[in-house]
């Protein structure tokens, strides 16, 4: 029988060592790829993920599931962790705002290493509260209620973020495909 | 093809391209040893709870002030002058029948109990427990909203304590006697 993360979450604060492990095996790979994402560095992303599943552990009581998903509580407790380390390093994020036509050329390129990481230095140069919705609903798949979840706001803002944060990215990969 | 689709498809080639990507393998094991540090933690803390209930209810126990022996208070002897005249002989006095229960009955005070006032906001779930019959000041009856006489206020009244599996007070009833 395969258990709910909540189910497991409830038996790793009583003191299951399997169920914790295996939450952690469940979600780690999630929590990790987003704070990579949001940052660009991977080992912010290691320390990030091992500090959100020790505060699961100390705060994970504080889990209620009507307010959304083991998940969602994660991505929240990852994004706290994630803006306290891009407050710690102001103007790492760079701008790209050149804005010029030729999306077709980007995407003939996309299957390139190359382009990937272009497609990334875009993401990481939006302002934090656009980026952090880009991570979680285009690159993590979250629902929009669990994005809302996570970043503790009404799921309008969600899409409205989501909205501005698309148009932004766009723009910076026109440029980015015109150099 | 519109800017919301390329854009769409360069976050899901990211996206493919981020999928595998977990948290380096050395993060589990740390954890893990995290989580026992903290679970041996909590068990010494849950032992030593346990122990100081347990502790704090004997010395409750053996604190309570014991049954005074009846004091035999000699009766004044008044000095008569000897009767000369012969003692008239005994009259016969109607003999009430006394059956043992009756006996029983009369001898112990009728106990009368309060309903049990839980101590604890939240407690964990109820295994097994005691109930130790302490003494505590009438002070503790008004804590859990009885009313009790200013006058009274610190006198001793006797009061059923529900200690729990892990050693907490979880209730008390207080105890009278009536004749």
């Amino acid at each position: 029988m395969i258990l709910t993360d909540a189910a497991l979450l409830e038996q790793a604060l009583r003191g299951a060592e399997d169920a914790f492990t295996a939450l952690y095996r469940r979600r780690q790979g999630g929590v990790y790829r987003f704070a990579l994402q949001m940052t660009g560095s991977t080992a912010i992303a290691e320390d990030v993920t091992q500090e959100a599943f020790l505060a699961l552990l100390l705060h994970g009581t504080r889990y209620d599931e009507a307010r959304g998903t083991v998940a969602s509580f994660l991505y929240g407790i990852a994004r706290n962790l994630v803006m306290r380390r891009l407050d710690r390093r102001p103007g790492a994020d760079v701008e790209i705002t050149e804005e010029c036509a030729g999306p077709e050329d980007l995407l003939e390129d996309l299957t390139r290493r190359e382009s990937i990481e272009q497609v990334r230095q875009a993401v990481l140069s939006l302002p934090p509260v656009f980026r952090e919705v880009i991570v979680l609903c285009d690159l993590q798949d979250s629902s929009y209620e669990d994005a809302a979840a996570a970043l503790n706001c009404p799921i309008g803002t969600v899409r409205s973020r989501l909205s501005r944060g698309r148009a932004m990215l766009a723009r910076k990969l026109r440029g980015v495909a015109m150099v | 093809m519109k800017s919301g689709d390329w854009v769409g498809t360069a976050l899901r080639s990211l996206a493919e391209h981020d999928r595998e990507r977990e948290a380096p393998e050395e993060v589990e094991p740390r954890l893990v040893a995290a989580f026992r540090r903290r679970r041996a933690r909590r068990k010494t803390k849950t032992v030593v709870l346990a122990t100081l209930g347990v502790a704090a209810a004997i010395t409750l126990f053996l604190a309570r002030p014991q049954p005074k022996p009846k004091q035999v208070v000699p009766m004044p002897v008044r000095e008569q002058p000897i009767a000369v005249a012969a003692a008239p002989a005994p009259m016969p006095m109607p003999v009430q029948e006394v059956t043992p229960q009756a006996r029983q009955v009369k001898r112990q005070p009728r106990e009368v109990v309060t309903q049990f006032f839980p101590l604890l906001d939240v407690a964990p779930p109820f295994e097994r427990g005691e109930l130790l019959r302490v003494t505590v000041p009438a002070s503790t009856m008004r804590s859990v909203g009885l009313p009790v006489n200013e006058d009274h206020l610190t006198d001793r009244v006797y009061a059923d304590v529900l200690v729990g599996q892990e050693g907490l007070a979880r209730a008390i009833r207080f105890v009278s006697y009536e004749q």
